[in-house]
This record gives C-alpha cells, sequence and structure tokens, in this order.
C-alpha cells in the first residue's frame, strides 16, 4: 500500500471513530490481528476496540460468476479481532449513506460475512465461497435480521403499516391465537417456515450460520453457534460478529479470513456484493 | 452456455442448462375470445393458495385488459422496450432472446419491479384503445379495442426464472414440467423475480423467499386440471401435456389445437422461453400489436378459429374446454359428440357438438299466459 492510500484508508478509519471514541485504534496494514482477551466484548460499542488493531480491509467487486456487480458501492470494512482462544469476535465497519433493513420487491437490506476454511491447513480454498469438499464457514449478518431481531414485528403492518388485509385463514375466530392448530394452519400459508428455511423466521438472532463448497451451494450450518448484533449510526454499520475458532485454530496460530459487504440500496444481494480475497488472520494466545 | 433447441422460434439458442425436456410437459390453451376479465381465476387462485402473511399483493393468476392493463406495471412494455426490435424471417425470429441480450454479468436480460408496480393490479381495467365516441357503432372493424390477457406461470421449457437463481434453488419437474421453487433452498435474492419476463414470480416480504404458480401440482397429481382452469365460468381454459413438434400426436388436445391446428400461440414467443401457455388471440385486435405478442402466426391462427364453424373437429374440441375437472389426455370426435379420455384411455367426459335446444313459445296457450323472460 503507498502512502496516498495509506492516508485514504487513515481518513476513512478516523472518521469512523469521530464521536465514538477518543482513541483511535492502531492499525494493522497486511493482516487482522486477532488480540486475545479472557472476556469477548458483547457490543461494538465497548471500549476494548479502541485498542484492537484495525484492519481496512479493501472490497473488491464480486465480478468472477454471475450475476456479477459491474460497479463498485463499499470501498472498505474495517476489521478487529478478538479472541479468548475458544471464541473469536469481529467487530466490522464499514460507511453506508442509507440504513436499509426493510425486506420487500426490489428491496434488499445491508448485511456483511465473515468466511473463514472450515478446516485449518496450509493451503486454502478457494476465496470465492470455498469449493467442493473443501468448504468454508460463513457466518452471515443482515440489517432485516437485526431489525426483527430488535423487535420489529412479524407482520406485513411493519413494513407497510397502511396496508389492509381482509382475513388471514389462521386467524379465523373458530381458531384460538397461539394454540397448536392455529399455528399449524398459519405454517401452511408459510411454505418456507414449514420447510425451516432459515431465511423464513421467526428469528431472535440476526446472525446466521452457513457453510460453502464453492459459488452458488450455500447451506444452513448444521449448528446455529455464532450470534453478534449491528448498529448503524453516523452514516455507517458497525457490527459485532462472534463465532467458535474454526476447526483447526488455535490460539497464537494463523489463518485465512475473508469479508463481503452488501449495500441494499445499491441492489447488493447474494452475489452481487463487494468482497475481499483472503486476509491472513493471526489468533493472540494468553501470555 | 448450452446450445438449446426452441421449436417456437425455429432455431437453436443459448441457455444456461442443456435441453433436457422432462417425460411430458404441462401445457395450457387459453381463448382470450371467451375471457371476460371475471377474475373468478384470481379468486380461485387466491384463496386456494396465497392467503398467507406476505402473499398479500400476490396474484399468481391474473387477468389484465391490454394493451393498457398491467400486472406488474408494464410488466411487458420494460422488457420489450430493453428488447429492442424483434424481428423474424418467416417462423425464424431473427432478433435477441433475452439469454441472447444479457448484459455483462448477468444471466439473463431483466428488470426488477419495485413494490409500487404491484400496487395497481387492475390498471386500465376496460381501457379503450381509440375511446368510445358518442354514436359509435360495430360496423365490421373493430376501430376501437381492448381484450384480456388471462396469466399464469407459463412453466417454460427454459425457464429464466430457473436460470438466474444463483443456487439452484427452482426446479423444472421431470415428472411432469412444473417450474417451482424450492421453499426449503431459497434465500430471497430476487433474482428470479429480474429474471422472469412474464414476471410470475413474487418476493415473500414475510418469509425472505419468492414464490410462484405452481401449477396445483397436487391436483395434477391426482389427474386434475388447477383451480384457475376449473373454476372458470367463461371456459376459456384448457390443461393437458403438450409434445415437441415432430412427436405432436391429433389425438392429444393440446397438440391439436398447438401443433395441429395451430390455433393457439405462446406469449411473447421471442423472449426464448418456450413458454408452455398458449393463446388462441383475440379477433378484434389489430394485427401489428398480436404479432408482437403471440408471433408471425397470428393471422393464420385467426383465420383457423373463425372456421371454426365449419371444421367440427376445432369446434368439437373446444367444446371440451371447461366440461370436466379430469385432464383430458386423448379426445375423439364421433360425429356430433365429443369424448375425452384420461390416461388410461377410460372415458372421462362426453359432450355434444351442440348443446340440445327447445325453443318455447313466449305464449302458454295451455295456462293463457304469456311467458316472460325472467328465468
Amino acid at each position: 500500500m503507498n502512502v496516498r492510500s495509506l492516508a485514504v484508508v487513515a481518513t476513512v478509519v478516523s472518521a469512523a471513530f469521530v464521536g465514538c471514541t477518543k482513541t483511535e485504534p492502531p492499525l494493522s496494514d497486511s493482516e487482522v490481528k486477532a488480540v486475545f482477551e479472557k472476556t469477548l466484548p458483547s457490543t461494538v460499542e465497548d471500549r476494548i476496540w479502541e485498542r484492537v488493531p484495525l484492519h481496512p480491509a479493501k472490497l473488491l467487486l464480486q465480478d468472477m460468476v454471475e450475476p456479477r456487480l459491474t460497479q463498485g458501492s463499499t470501498s472498505f470494512v474495517r476489521v478487529q479481532s478478538v479472541t479468548d482462544g475458544q471464541k473469536i469476535a469481529f467487530r466490522l465497519s464499514w460507511s453506508d449513506s442509507t440504513l436499509d433493513d426493510l425486506p420487500g420487491p426490489g428491496r434488499f437490506g445491508d448485511a456483511v460475512a465473515l468466511q473463514m476454511p472450515a478446516a485449518t491447513t496450509a493451503d486454502v480454498p478457494a476465496p470465492q465461497m470455498g469449493e467442493q469438499e473443501r468448504p468454508v464457514e460463513i457466518t452471515y449478518w443482515s440489517a432485516i435480521f437485526q431489525a426483527v431481531a430488535n423487535g420489529r414485528k412479524d407482520d406485513i403492518h411493519a413494513i407497510y403499516p397502511r396496508a389492509k388485509v381482509d382475513h388471514y385463514p389462521f386467524e379465523a375466530a373458530s381458531l384460538k391465537p397461539g394454540s397448536a392448530a392455529q399455528q399449524e394452519m398459519a405454517k401452511r400459508y408459510a411454505p418456507a417456515r414449514s420447510l425451516e428455511n432459515p431465511m423464513a423466521g421467526p428469528r431472535t438472532n440476526p446472525v446466521q450460520d452457513l457453510l460453502a463448497e464453492g459459488p452458488g451451494t450455500i447451506r444452513p450450518a448444521e449448528k446455529s453457534l455464532s450470534n453478534g448484533g449491528g448498529k448503524y449510526s453516523q452514516g455507517g454499520w458497525s457490527v459485532l460478529l462472534v463465532r467458535p475458532l474454526p476447526n483447526g485454530a488455535q490460539p497464537g496460530g494463523r489463518t485465512q479470513v475473508a469479508f463481503a459487504v452488501w449495500e441494499g440500496s445499491h441492489q447488493e444481494v447474494g452475489s452481487r456484493k463487494m468482497r475481499t480475497a483472503w486476509i491472513p488472520l493471526s489468533l493472540g494466545s494468553a501470555k | 452456455m448450452a446450445r438449446v433447441y426452441n421449436w417456437q422460434i425455429g432455431r437453436e439458442m443459448p441457455y444456461w442448462y442443456p435441453e433436457h425436456r422432462p417425460k411430458r410437459q404441462f401445457a395450457a390453451v387459453f381463448d382470450t375470445n371467451k375471457c371476460i376479465a371475471c377474475q373468478t381465476c384470481t379468486l380461485a387462485c387466491k384463496t386456494t393458495w396465497t392467503s398467507g402473511k406476505g402473499q398479500e399483493y400476490m396474484l399468481w393468476n391474473n387477468v389484465e385488459t391490454k394493451p393498457y392493463g398491467f400486472y406488474p406495471l408494464a410488466w411487458d412494455l420494460n422488457l420489450l422496450e430493453k428488447l429492442g426490435a424483434q424481428n423474424w424471417e418467416g417462423e425464424r425470429y431473427s432478433g435477441r432472446t433475452i439469454f441472447e441480450a444479457a448484459q455483462p454479468g448477468e444471466r439473463v436480460l431483466g428488470w426488477r419491479p419495485e413494490d409500487i408496480d404491484y400496487a395497481n393490479p387492475n390498471v386500465g381495467e376496460d381501457d379503450c384503445v381509440n375511446g368510445v365516441e358518442k354514436g359509435a357503432h360495430f360496423s365490421g372493424v373493430h376501430k376501437s379495442w381492448f381484450f384480456y390477457l388471462a396469466r399464469i406461470c407459463n412453466h417454460c421449457t427454459y425457464p429464466a426464472c430457473l436460470a438466474s437463481c444463483p443456487r439452484g434453488s427452482i426446479y423444472k419437474r421431470p415428472e411432469d414440467g412444473i417450474v417451482l421453487i424450492d421453499q426449503g433452498r431459497c434465500r430471497g435474492y430476487q433474482e428470479c423475480v429480474k429474471g422472469c419476463p412474464y414476471k410470475k414470480t413474487f418476493y415473500n416480504t414475510m418469509t425472505g423467499t419468492s414464490e410462484k404458480c405452481i401449477a396445483c401440482f397436487p391436483k395434477i397429481e391426482l389427474g386434475m386440471q388447477p383451480q384457475c382452469f376449473v373454476n372458470c365460468i367463461g371456459k376459456i381454459r384448457f390443461a393437458g401435456w403438450i409434445s415437441k413438434p415432430e412427436n405432436a400426436r391429433a389425438d392429444n388436445p393440446i397438440d391439436f389445437l398447438v401443433h395441429v391446428k395451430k390455433v393457439a400461440l405462446p406469449l411473447f414467443p421471442q423472449f426464448g422461453l418456450e413458454p408452455n401457455v398458449y393463446y388462441i388471440p383475440p379477433v378484434n385486435v389489430p394485427r401489428e400489436f398480436l404479432l408482437q405478442m403471440f408471433g408471425p402466426n397470428v393471422d393464420a391462427a385467426i383465420e383457423t378459429y373463425q372456421n371454426a364453424p365449419r371444421d367440427k373437429d376445432l369446434s368439437g374440441l373446444l367444446t371440451l374446454f371447461g366440461s370436466t375437472e379430469s385432464m383430458v389426455s386423448k379426445w375423439k370426435r364421433v360425429e356430433e359428440q365429443v369424448m375425452g379420455y384420461d390416461e388410461g384411455g377410460r372415458e372421462i367426459i362426453r359432450v355434444p357438438l351442440r348443446e340440445p335446444t327447445h325453443i318455447r313459445q313466449a305464449f302458454d296457450a295451455a295456462r293463457g299466459v304469456a311467458r316472460t323472460n325472467i328465468s
């Protein structure tokens, strides 16, 4: 990175922290440094982040597989990381002039994801979602999920306040609200929920654990182990993602991590995203 | 992309996947001349399938007035404009399909409707081209015109929704060619909504997945026609199975109408999807408009249709429309009777070519009263 781009990064970084903290974290230009702490931070505002090295990860267009993103949007995601030897926490922040957390036809939410190789080996699978039999683990956060987790009702009126609905069959007077029969009936009219599609909610966790073995292969992980939360303020998102250390990753060791950011107002969804290549990740250990 | 053959455009074209036709293909014929836009089909579908949360705006079946009706707004005009000139050389389409016109980075040429585009499903209802001036009357040429276009998913041979989905969540059933979205796999990217030129996939805001017409496959599996077919009071619809042109059988009702008589035509065949709902074009509409909508065989189709009173086979088969809830796999006319058979060859319906009529005298001499025409 040359002097000019470093200056740009520094400006981006400082802009992000104006009003949030008085102390700017140190920069880690070449890798993400996961600092060892006995207790992981539980929010993006935790003061611990003031001293955790910050890696400004340059985002690239996903222009490898169709559908591609052909016009760039988010330039950088600022990455900080802390590990307690069992789990690893990431604080990801990026500039975004619009808060997009409403789903709808032609409308998409802001989102971010981190990706790590499922197995910590000397060579990593392809950065574009891994490859066959060499899976990657993806931790995905969405502003739409966050709004629901924050209490937005599971109801069309939460999105269209003036919507007029005549009748839902599963809200018939003959069905006691909340009864097993009523809930069973409601499921019949929400096929994705009947099939327990994790996209379909209802949800309390804004984070999904996913696996992928190449573009187009993303699927839910067997267990949901990650959590986190995001906040929008001052023209940007800050998102905390906490997940277990991947298989084979040890404190004091090294692995790789990659990131992706979706700008909802730019119609970014799925493979239409800004993403990084693999970035080295060093895991701190107790001294 | 693979090279596939699309008989509706008379040539090969690129498609995202190799040609792999189902064992049999669900298909339908809609007679636009009989539709009165009562929307009974729309309601039959709505109450059967889309009464859930997030489905409020969805009409898997809709009927719109052409040329000014759209659901969603300008669904056809937007794409026609993007596609540019669409020329035919005889029955061979020499323009670009939406697969050939895909922009860099895209799988198909498409566009994304917004929620407001779905907000007026009955826009343009009964709006007439040229208007109707005082004193206007019919003198053999329709100076003013509109017609009703009933639409469901076309369960295309080369679905753009399926091609658009980057994660293979959409599939075409090998047993009947019905196109479905796997509700367990879809992640709601809405690429199918963008890609389908007919705009017959819909995003469900509450479940975060896209949904579409399923051709009432639970009924199809029982040998019955879908809800929108059997509830149609105008009896404009007929569901069945279509063969490739070279395998067409005259005793297959859909083959007879599409391949033998060529009276029913695909909707916007130039898009390149080989859609499987076929329309008998309206007789009262300027041919230029119909040519763009139904392809180059419009004149012949209308001539054939208008000759139906003198064509006992064609008029006979048209009487089977709306006559039974069952799927009719084969049919036969014997003199003044038309029979429909199920897959096993069992007769399931028998309809006279002309319903027997009895005209009562206006005066009932036995009772000494004039009959009134109220019942």
